[in-house]
């Protein structure tokens, strides 16, 4: 594999990419299953990834092969390309479907543990996640360490058969409900200059003993923050991901999956296709017809370059500088809309508003500035990609 | 032959390498001072790239319309000063789709058609009279063609450049636009196919331009990223600073964004009519160049402002360019209106399928 992530070696191209025969079929399955689960109207669409958690509708996903989708037959996936995944992940989101329960097991966590996971967590854990049972919470960020991420000081201590965890992960989203998360943690000290050093990742059961779960109240009163201490819990050895002190670099794969894909520009769709199922039979002002026309070609353009960074990443590359750009594009293109939206439309919305259109806006602008921060703020993902920028040829 | 999907690696390498040689700085600055290039011109003849995508037997040069676009997407990226999207994929397929042998020299269209203009017929000849504005090098051409609309059918009358009054105009960019006066002017008129008409040809002056500019914008982009790097300020390249990072980002992000639009329209258009594709990629290379201009100017400083330093080339042809076949307002509009009349469920279909699922 050509190792990209260091973003040295880099001849960044986006290709132009269509889906094949094949994909269009899966896109038709995809959606005549939201169809019938979720007929249009009848739910409350979720924004994008910060989805609802609905297991019994993860289940059912999972019934189809779309949990855990890309990962091998042999631990329960369906060995399905990045695009197919990416199909059925266009859907899900521009439906507003509830996917927040095995959101981050498929989108991250499957590909952690079966790349660096030993035989017997590829056993114990992929198959459940490509059933669709099992939640996971992400363990990065702590009260000292955000965008400076190698500074997180919660430690692991080698004890008889397994380490002994002390301190503290926040903002974890969904801990309160999900079964286990992946931690980033500290196994030998901070070294002067070398601070990617030391680092391991751990599988961690929320559930542990000494493990405690505190809300952080969401700005508009959800609970989807959380603060998790460790105090003296116990993980056993089995649970250590990949080698001992490489948690840095399999940290900085597992980013990669995070970003560039539909989850980064669609968060806002189900509110604008509401606002056109809202205003079905009146006529729509011209300017607000116009951010329509602007809208839809920029979705069809981001679109374009996300699908083919799906098919990059088939090609067996980790093409971490094109994702970067494209969820830094993404981000702030899902506020820019919402930002039009806003302009344009004088209505007094608010959470309560009996119109669901305004229900959403409402619920988009007090939520979407967190997007160009979730999972890196755009201000990190300027410095990484910049590094991997083309200048003239030589 | 190569995939008729795909575009022949040759093509792009030997463009590149003509543009490279013909087209440094110098150059193209003195063509704006002469209002031409015919040297440059005539290189680019030799071998035959203008008449890419026309078909051989009218005298065109073969090969497929994702081909020409690729030459014009180098076109707009070295910034040759030369009517090569008029001689090939605009003028050249409206004489060759009506049938008509095209002339050796250039080929000139007036973008609006023949709106503005009176047209009288009989039978099959037309007398022209009136004034067609901003016609891209006119004064060098040899052929300048009129779309035009009679009881509902489209007609591409070609005229020699002799037998009209030309004066001088230029676009941002020093490009020339001139201003064509006919005056009771006879011109034979020949049929167009049914597919072709005042408004594909519209679209495809958009599809030019589109390719134009998304070739302009990476190589703008990629100055930018040059020039920060070699500038030393405070002891460091400026590129090292994060606020000239972002414009690089946002720059390179624009190049990549109006690159894959004029490419996946340029596909979708070697199928079949990609009205959708088109006007979204116009608007995506529009919207793309006034960001991209704005991001990399402010981070070549002073010298951005310079006529001695290239970038003012490429901003200023994409300034250009943005108005030209369709700026903002018209796009908006036209794909606020298709978008708007699907209904609600709809709206994500027409993104993933575009004009597929509007035929
Ligand atoms: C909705 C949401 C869900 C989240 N879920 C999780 C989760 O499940 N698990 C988890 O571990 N974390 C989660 N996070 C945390 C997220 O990863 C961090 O917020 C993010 O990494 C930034 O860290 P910070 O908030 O501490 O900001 P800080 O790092 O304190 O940054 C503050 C500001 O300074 C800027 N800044 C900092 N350093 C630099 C620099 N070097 N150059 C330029 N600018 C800089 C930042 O861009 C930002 O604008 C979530 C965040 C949000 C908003």
């Amino acid at each position: 594999m050509n190792n990209r992530l260091s973003g040295e070696t880099i001849d960044m191209r986006f290709t132009p990419t269509e889906l094949s025969k094949q994909e269009l079929e899966l896109q038709r399955e995809v959606r005549g299953f939201l169809l019938e689960e979720l007929p249009p109207g009848s739910h409350e669409p979720c924004l994008g990834m910060a989805a609802r958690k609905n297991k019994e509708f993860s289940l059912k996903m999972a019934d189809r092969g779309w949990v855990g989708m890309a990962l091998p037959t042999e631990w329960g996936g369906s060995d399905r390309t990045a695009v197919d995944r990416f199909i059925v992940v266009e859907e899900m989101l521009r439906w507003g479907a509830p996917v927040g329960h095995h959101w981050v097991a498929d989108r991250q966590t499957g590909n952690v543990i079966l790349k660096f996971g030993t035989e017997e967590q590829r056993e114990r854990f992929l198959p459940a996640i490509c059933r669709g049972e099992l939640g996971f919470s992400i363990g990065m960020s702590e009260p000292d360490s955000g965008s400076d991420l190698a500074s997180v000081s919660t430690k692991a201590e080698a004890t008889t058969g397994g380490w002994i965890i002390n301190g503290t992960k926040i903002w974890t989203s969904g801990a309160h409900e999900n079964d286990w998360f992946v931690c980033l943690l500290r196994t030998s000290p901070l070294e002067d200059g070398n601070k990617h050093a030391g680092l391991s990742q751990f599988l961690i059961d929320l559930k542990s003993p000494g493990l405690e779960i505190s809300p952080i109240p969401f700005l508009d009163g959800s609970h989807h923050f959380n603060e998790v201490t460790f105090n003296e819990v116990f993980v056993p050895e089995t649970n250590v991901v990949g080698d001992l002190g490489m948690g840095w670099h399999q940290n900085t794969t597992e980013m990669a999956y995070e970003r560039g894909g539909p989850d980064r520009w669609l968060s806002p769709f189900s509110t604008v296709e509401q606002l056109l199922r809202e205003a079905r039979g009146t006529d729509l002002e011209p300017v607000v017809s116009d951010l329509f026309g602007e809208l839809i070609a920029r979705w069809w353009g981001i679109r374009n370059l996300s699908l083919s960074v799906a098919r990059l990443i088939d090609t067996g590359e980790a093409p971490s500088v094109e994702s970067s750009l494209v969820k830094e594009m993404g981000t702030r293109f899902e506020q820019e809309v919402i930002e039009k939206l806003v302009h344009l439309i004088d209505l007094e919305y608010s959470p309560d508003s009996d119109s669901l259109f305004e229900r959403l806006l409402a619920q988009c602008v007090v939520t979407f500035p967190g997007n160009t921060i979730r999972g890196g703020t755009i201000e990190i993902l300027r410095s990484v990609a910049s590094k991997g920028l083309k200048g003239l040829p030589a | 032959m190569s995939d008729a999907s795909e575009v022949d690696t040759l093509i792009t390498d030997t463009a590149d390498r003509l543009f490279s040689q013909l087209c440094d700085h110098e150059s193209i600055q003195k063509a704006e001072a002469d209002g031409q290039a015919s040297d440059i011109w005539s290189a680019f003849a030799d071998t035959g790239f203008p008449w890419i995508s026309i078909s051989e037997e009218s005298g065109g040069s073969g090969g497929t319309l994702l081909d020409a676009l690729e030459v014009l997407r180098l076109v707009g990226y070295h910034a040759a000063p030369i009517p090569a999207a008029e001689t090939g994929i605009l003028g050249g397929w409206l004489m060759s789709s009506a049938g008509l042998e095209l002339p050796s020299g250039i080929v000139t269209v007036l973008p609006n058609g023949s709106q503005g203009l009176a047209v009288e017929r009989t039978g099959d000849r037309l007398t022209i009279s009136g004034r067609g504005l901003r016609v891209p090098w006119a004064r060098v051409a040899e052929t300048i063609v009129v779309p035009l609309e009679i009881d509902g059918q489209t007609f591409a009358a070609a005229i020699d450049s002799s037998e009209c009054q030309i004066s001088r105009m230029t676009n941002m960019a020093g490009e020339p636009r001139d201003t064509v006066d006919f005056e009771n002017v006879d011109v034979f008129a020949a049929v167009l196919p049914s597919e072709i008409n005042l408004e594909t040809f519209r679209f495809r002056g958009a599809l030019s331009r589109t390719a134009l500019m998304a070739g302009a914008i990476e190589k703008m982009s990629q100055l930018t990223v040059s020039y920060t790097n070699d500038r030393v300020q405070f002891g460091r390249p400026v590129a090292k600073f994060q606020a000239v990072q972002q414009h690089l980002v946002w720059g390179a992000q624009d190049a990549a964004l109006a690159r894959m639009a004029a490419e996946s329209a340029g596909r979708e258009a070697n199928r079949g009519p990609a009205l959708f594709e088109i006007a979204a990629a116009k608007l995506i290379a529009n919207q793309a160049s006034a960001r991209a201009t704005k991001a990399c100017h402010q981070a070549h400083g002073a010298m951005g402002m310079t006529q001695e330093y290239p970038l003012h080339h490429l901003s200023r042809r994409l300034w250009s360019w943005r108005k030209e076949y369709g700026g903002d307002a018209e796009w908006s509009s036209w794909l606020g209106r298709v978008a708007v009349a699907q209904d609600a469920d709809g709206l994500y279909p027409l993104i993933t399928g575009g004009s597929a699922v509007l035929s």
